[in-house]
């Protein structure tokens, strides 16, 4: 079943060319097109699998087990597609926040950082701010949003104030997130939890958000995750909409593939440059919150390795959707899968690094074929052009 | 299987023979013979797209032929890389120049040497070159300091050091002045008659043909339909060969750069005198106007930092074409750029119908009626990702939007009108722009251009890189624009296209215009001087 789910992946990022580049936008091999992209992940999915289960055999190992376990931790167990979405939600609102900027020719890859800067300040208004529960929920959301934004902010404003590379910054900016978090929670007048008899000494651990300050759960045969998940999706479509049909979504795309054209045009560099990097960082931001109320990270709690490279992931699942959203959707639920379903790996006997290895393989899968499609595009984009002068 | 004619008395330098390239379905040379003599000149001639680059990049090992031979000095061989072809003596001097800047005219001239360095002899063979054939190169003198025709000669001398026996010469005349022009053909007539060398001077202008060769050869979509002795042969009946029908001089003269007919014809006897006519009524100072563009003492510098507009003064009224003559590294692209709102003004003003406007900020020229045919349209007038539809709404997509949001079906077809309007050969709205022919892409930017109903259009470099087909298309369209009331800016370095064209014409000399005249004043003699820098103080010799 779990290369039921990776081929689905691969029609709908491949039914998304179109509109994602404009460019098969050529009726004819339109079909073609989508035809070839599928069979390579087609292709790609059976080859890894195949390499795996060598891997396996050849250490020693059952690859029946590997795979089943996959499968029972991702979909199969009861209970455990719920905790999919749930590790689902973060990873799309990252990866739409990086199509965004991505679509505006501005680079970010320090979601990472901006998802650690979000949880904090959620984590404290969560905590510290009393009132109704709802309202509590709300407030957390929008101030991780925004530490998110302020983050990125620093590399947008480093960018068009001194032209430092926000490559760089945003990548550095992680590193600085990780420390200043971490002293936050060492320190009991910002995040450190008070002493009790439910953290040791030396932990560096938040206080619980109250029940009344999570988010909802919503359960479906026993599989329950957080209402959050129709949000996601419904942002999706937003995302979606504006690529389509903004003004907004256009002139960001015009930037993003030709600056000169889209000054001339009227469109300001640094104004739209700016907007496309806070609202990345401010869903990095909000991903953070989202984990932290949704329960299915950390249980509620805000830790040093909270993050756990969610930033990381998003950003790949961006890479891998090619930035289209519903593309996004359905890579990030791929990816949620293979992380739900690694927790059952440890009891396959099979050796930690063996099964990461497997792992690393089938993300492998997913990200040769677009690499290959960008390429091919782009090598019939040049040969067109050069033929012409 | 190709010794047939080997008969002739002497052994000629280059015997191609049957040569044939075709890229995908494209056939670039469709069974081309070609013979280069030694101590003669031999002229290819042909249209954009005729085949003759892709024949000289056969002979200098760029691109590998499908079938047909190769003899050098009667010598069968393969050329697979420009190595070889330096091995066997021959050089080519590349259209575009390939010089670094901040280096001296030496340094690049030794640039991709290998093995021992020596520099003192390196510098000595550098002036040994350029006295002994007059160029006249400073071998110290930095690159970034030399003007288009000095650069060019650096071009020369670095192909003459390996001292070739057969020169290939790429349009060499796309920017130069006449003068500098002049001076090209007469090193090269040295070159061929003292020292015995071959050239092919690879070219589509007639007047170059007939001036600097001795023999032509005239290629047209991918073969060759004639070959003759250029003492044999007249502008017309080249002319007729290269573009396969009976050419009207008149309209397409500007595309094969018969300089003189054009100027000739142009001076009295008008087949125009009626827009002459109109234009000295407005063109007279007694009624002030408000003219459609005034730009007053502008001063610009570029990325590098250099001043590149050094008080530029001119004024564009409407329904009439202003043409910007001036040798290429002058400010044209500067003035474009201020003119595309992508360079702000540091002194001066921009006035637009009598409004002033700041040049840098995005989409303020635009936004106040200015628009512009960019020279490099891939770089500032196009989307090459974007659809056909797309780039024809990328300025004004407001245009069709309600509140932020517009109709992707609205566009295509509005799209399709503007395309239907503008004659653009594509597989439809929704073809991606890079997918469209150069004429075409240019054609979209003008409709795109046109449909936000500016005050000014600035055009630079309009028909650079195309066909002549294409070439008297646009030139069609700015008359109508400019006749349909709209001031146009003609920025060109082909001095025929700005003749043709113009009503008046300003020259631009270091950032500056040094002159303006009529165009039924214009003299060519004065012209060239103008376009030299002769009447900007002093400090014009040094550059000429």
């Amino acid at each position: 079943m779990s290369d039921q789910q990776t081929p689905q992946a691969a029609a709908g990022d491949s039914g998304t060319d179109p509109t994602a580049s404009g460019r098969s936008a050529t009726a004819p091999s339109r079909l073609h097109e989508a035809a070839v992209a599928a069979a390579m992940y087609l292709g790609c999915i059976v080859v890894a699998l195949f390499a795996s289960a060598l891997i396996v055999w050849a250490t020693g190992g059952s690859w029946q087990a590997v795979f089943s376990a996959l499968l029972d931790g991702s979909l199969r167990a009861p209970g455990r597609w719920g905790e999919t979405i749930g590790i689902a939600i973060p990873l799309v609102v990252v990866a739409l926040g990086t199509a965004i900027n991505g679509r505006a020719g501005v680079v970010n890859i320090g979601q990472e950082g901006q998802v650690m800067m979000g949880t904090a300040f959620a984590t404290y208004v969560g905590v510290r701010l009393g009132g109704p529960g709802p309202v509590v929920i709300v407030c957390l959301l929008i101030v991780g949003a925004l530490a998110g934004a302020m983050w990125a902010g620093i590399a947008s404003w480093l960018l068009y104030w001194r032209r430092v590379p926000e490559v760089l910054t945003t990548l550095l900016l992680i590193t600085v997130a990780s420390q200043a978090t971490g002293y936050a929670l060492k320190v009991d007048w910002l995040l450190l939890a008070p002493f009790r008899e439910d953290r040791s000494v030396r932990n560096q651990v938040s206080e619980q958000l109250e029940a009344d300050t999570r988010l909802p759960l919503i359960d479906i045969w026993g599989n329950d995750f957080p209402i959050s998940a129709f949000a996601v999706v419904l942002m999706a479509v937003i995302v979606f909409l504006l690529f389509k049909r903004s003004v907004w979504g256009f002139r960001m795309r015009m930037l993003g593939r030709n600056a000169r054209t889209a000054q001339r045009a009227g469109v300001s560099t640094v104004k739209y440059g700016t907007t496309a990097m806070l609202i990345s960082g401010a869903c990095a931001g909000l991903a953070g919150a989202l984990m932290l109320s949704g329960g299915d990270f950390g249980n509620y709690r805000f830790t040093p390795g909270f993050a756990n490279n969610i930033g990381w992931e998003g950003l790949l699942v961006a890479l891998v959707a090619r930035s289209h959203p519903v593309g996004i959707v359905v890579v990030a639920f791929s990816f949620a899968g293979l992380r739900a379903g690694s927790g059952f790996l440890a009891a396959t006997g099979v050796e930690r690094e063996i099964s990461q290895v497997v792992l690393a393989l089938l993300v492998l899968a997913l990200l040769v074929p677009p690499a290959i499609l960008f390429i091919r595009e782009r090598r019939r984009a040049l040969s067109a052009t050069r033929d012409r002068t | 299987m190709a010794d047939q004619r080997t008969a002739g008395t002497e052994v000629p330098a280059v015997r191609l023979t049957s040569i044939s390239k075709s890229f995908g379905a494209i056939v670039a040379c469709d069974r081309v013979d070609l013979t280069l003599h030694r101590g003669r000149i031999h002229g290819i001639l042909g249209e954009n797209g005729a085949g003759k680059s892709t024949l000289m990049k056969v002979l200098i090992g760029l691109v590998l032929p499908d079938g047909g031979t190769i003899e050098v000095d009667g010598e069968r061989c393969q050329i697979r890389d420009p190595h070889d072809a330096s091995i066997r003596g021959i050089g080519m001097v590349h259209q575009h120049f390939s010089l670094v800047e901040p280096l001296t005219v030496w340094e690049n001239v030794m640039l991709g040497d290998t093995g021992r360095f020596d520099a003192p002899a390196a510098r000595r063979r550098v002036a040994e070159i350029s006295e002994h054939y007059g160029l006249g190169v400073d071998a110290d003198a930095k690159v970034g300091d030399l003007s288009a025709g000095v650069r060019q000669r650096v071009e020369i001398i670095k192909c003459l050091r390996r001292d070739p026996s057969i020169l290939i010469f790429d349009e060499p005349t796309s920017v130069l002045t006449p003068g500098e022009s002049e001076r090209l053909f007469d090193v090269l007539r040295q070159a061929v008659r003292e020292e015995n060398r071959a050239v092919a001077l690879v070219s589509h202008k007639l007047d170059e043909i007939l001036h600097a060769t001795d023999e032509v050869t005239i290629m047209r979509a991918g073969s060759v339909v004639q070959r003759m002795e250029t003492s044999d042969a007249d502008a017309p009946m080249l002319a007729r060969a290269m573009v396969g029908r009976e050419v009207s001089l008149r309209s397409e003269a500007s595309a094969l750069g018969l300089i003189e007919t054009v100027a000739a014809g142009a001076g009295d006897d008008d087949g125009e005198g009626s827009r002459d006519g109109e234009h000295e009524g407005t063109g007279g100072d007694s009624v002030p106007r408000v003219p459609a563009l005034r730009l007053r003492d502008v001063v610009a510098r570029g990325p590098d930092g250099r001043v590149s507009l050094d008080g530029l003064s001119v004024d564009v009224f409407d329904s009439e074409i202003v043409g910007v003559a001036g040798v290429e590294g002058n400010g044209q692209a500067a003035l474009t750029d201020l003119l595309s709102s992508l360079l702000p003004a540091e002194a001066g003003s921009v006035e637009v119908d009598g409004v002033r406007v700041e040049p840098g900020s995005p989409g303020a020229m635009s936004s106040a009626g200015v628009a512009v045919i960019p020279e490099d349209r891939h770089a500032s007038g196009c989307v090459l990702d974007m659809t056909v539809a797309e780039n024809l709404f990328l300025v004004d997509i407001e245009r069709i939007a309600k509140r932020g949001i517009y109709d992707p079906a609205v566009m295509r077809r509005d799209a399709a009108v503007l395309i239907e309007n503008f004659d653009i050969h594509t597989a439809g709205p929704d073809a991606p722009f890079w997918s469209l022919s150069g004429g075409n892409q240019q054609r979209v930017v003008l409709a795109r251009e046109l449909s936000y109903s500016p005050k000014v259009l600035v055009a630079a470099q309009p028909t650079r890189g195309l066909d002549v087909g294409a070439i008297e298309w646009m030139t069609n369209r700015l008359r109508q624009v400019a006749d349909s009331g709209v001031g146009v800016l003609l920025i060109s370095n082909e001095l025929e296209e700005i003749l043709q064209l113009s009503d008046r014409v300003v020259v631009l000399f270091r950032g500056r215009i040094i002159g303006e005249m009529d165009r039924a004043d214009v003299d060519l003699e004065e012209l060239g001087l103008l376009l030299g820098g002769a009447g900007a103080e002093a400090d014009a010799e040094a550059a000429a």
